[in-house]
């Protein structure tokens, strides 16, 4: 199926400073891409370029086909995007705002609004200026749905929500995937972004350092093992298991760090009768971190 | 209602800066006039102004003063109305795109039907409308107090009175908003427009004073506005040029701004 967003060496500088480099990208219909890296990494300007509200140094972007800076307008009615500092204008009430936002869109369900503050748990009648941050970020999501669009692009989505809210907006980003519809949303928090997303795409420095579907990535996760033995096995025996990072005797038990699946190191360890096994689900924070936190 | 589009919430916007500066206008017209009748009757007026040095009565026109319509004129339509015009102008014209983009606010205005071009032209119009309206402030505030203090100011110098103070204020009113569009900048873009808004006026001012400047003053936006009246001047061809001036800045902006990046904040 063809791709809902697609970069070509798309590139950014800002007077001579790269802030993105070669960019290639796909993402196909009906996925969650989380968008991943550190603050200043390039994910606010990847997103304004696919929100054509920057245009690229060099390579191009396009949204169902539709070029970010030739069809700029064509794009940006397609879809619905949460800036990375969302900011409304403070002297109306949410539901001016909404209805104005709804009245330059054209065709926007006038229920909508209300429907989605009501999940959000989002008073529709305060003033934009006398609310916090985070409820400020709850009107900001609410734009971002508010006419059903077919790709949303959300930057940080999540800052400054409380977790209840997170969660019923992570059910928002599910159900939108369960109608079809696209998600590219950026995060410099990990669990956020594994609770939601089929692909991610981990960015350094500009550069796009690895694009993977979270279930590969998980599968090359490190995985804690506990296994308790009646025969305690040598501990070089276990070292030797391809995958196993490291090993770590304590009594009858064993601690075991694996790369990727544990099956191997099982098949070696239960000649030696295992009596228990504690697993620790596999945390994408610790790949995530090989990728730049530890540079 | 007043948030169905671009032009009628820049409306909106300005409800509160327009009954301010509508006060504003009253008040000062009503100041003004209530100075003609003591002015008027000042018994050896015409012998005070020949004392007074011959550029000084030049730019002043203080020979003006043997009428109500000339003492406004030269009280009322030379300085204190252009200011508050311009003020209320380039105020306005400057955070209209450039504010917003400041603020942040910009992005998801964009982020719609709104392209960055019917943007420009929705808040130009905004701009000229709410001017207009301190206009018909300006006029009905004349018509109201000329008779009340014996000023005999007609209608019609009302209204090209008016007329011209919006001209000059729709002039640099777009000047800031096409500078805020052109580059996002609020700060200069009322920099560059009060800028030159005084060199219009110093142009004005020397140019009556300095005879080399002279065939330059033509130039000058507050000449255009302001010359042989603009109480009583008819309708001069010059307020084609202020609005000619005016598009041109507006519809020089324009490719600029479609073209530029979009400030994140």
């Amino acid at each position: 199926m063809a791709s809902v967003i697609r970069t070509t060496g798309l590139t950014k500088s800002y007077r001579g400073r790269r802030a993105l480099t070669a960019l290639d990208l796909e993402v196909s219909p009906g996925v969650v891409f989380g968008y991943l890296g550190p603050n200043g990494a390039g994910k606010t300007t990847t997103i304004r370029l696919l929100a054509g509200l920057l245009r690229p140094t060099a390579g191009q972007a396009t949204v169902f086909g539709l070029d970010t800076v030739r069809d700029r307008e064509a794009v940006q009615q397609r879809i619905g995007y949460l800036p990375g500092e969302f900011v409304a204008y403070r002297d109306l009430t949410a539901e001016q705002y909404l209805r104005y936002l709804g009245n330059l869109r054209g065709g926007v369900d006038p229920s909508s609004a209300d429907r989605l503050a009501k999940r959000l748990d989002l008073n529709l009648a305060d003033r934009i200026g006398a609310m916090s941050h985070g409820t400020r970020q709850k009107v900001g999501i609410v734009q971002a749905f508010l006419h059903d669009p077919e790709v949303l692009i959300l930057d940080e989505p999540t800052a400054g929500l409380d977790p209840l809210v997170q969660r019923e907006f992570l059910a928002l980003v599910r159900e939108a995937r369960s109608a079809g519809r696209t998600v590219f949303l950026s995060s410099h928090v990990l669990s956020e972004v594994e609770a939601v997303a089929d692909m991610v795409g981990i960015l350094r420095q500009g550069h796009l350092v690895e694009i993977q579907s979270v279930a590969r990535l998980k599968s090359q996760a490190l995985r804690r093992l506990d296994l308790g033995f009646e025969n305690l096995p040598p501990a070089e025996v276990l070292r030797e298991v391809s995958g196993v990072r490291e090993v770590h005797l304590n009594g009858s038990a064993v601690q075991v760090t694996v790369e990727g699946s544990p099956a191997d190191l099982l098949a070696v360890a239960a000649p030696y009768r295992i009596s228990s096994i504690t697993t620790h689900e596999p945390d994408l924070e610790e790949i995530f971190l090989r990728y730049y936190g530890q540079a | 209602m007043m948030l169905r589009n671009v032009f009628l919430k820049g409306l909106r916007d300005q409800r509160r800066g327009l009954v301010g500066w509508g006060v504003g206008i009253v008040v000062l017209v009503l100041l003004e006039a209530a100075l003609w009748p003591s002015v008027r009757d000042m018994m050896n007026l015409e012998e005070l102004l020949a004392n007074y040095p011959e550029p000084m009565r030049e730019l002043f026109d203080l020979e003006e003063f043997t009428t109500g319509t000339g003492f406004f004129n030269v009280e009322l339509y030379s300085l204190l109305l252009p200011i508050l015009f311009l003020v209320y102008g380039i105020g306005r014209g400057a955070r209209s795109v450039a504010g917003e983009e400041e603020a942040g606010t910009l992005d998801v205005l964009l982020l719609t039907r709104i392209s960055p071009v019917s943007l420009v032209v929705q808040q130009a119009a905004a701009l000229a409308v709410g001017l207009a309206g301190l206009g018909v402030v300006l006029f009905a505030a004349v018509m109201v107090f000329s008779p009340v203090f014996g000023l005999g100011i007609g209608a019609a110098a009302a209204a090209t009175g008016s007329l011209s103070m919006v001209l000059l204020g729709i002039e640099y009113g777009w000047l800031a908003l096409a500078v805020g569009s052109a580059t996002g900048r609020r700060g200069l873009a009322i920099a560059v427009s009060a800028a030159l808004a005084v060199a219009g006026y110093v142009l004005y001012a020397a140019g009556a004073l300095v005879e080399a400047v002279e065939p330059w003053r033509p130039l000058s936006p507050f000449h255009q506005a302001v010359e042989g009246g603009p109480l009583g001047a008819g309708l001069p061809l010059a307020y084609g040029w202020l609005a000619l001036g005016a598009v041109v800045v507006v519809l020089a902006a324009l490719p600029v701004f479609h073209r530029r990046d979009i400030a994140a904040r």
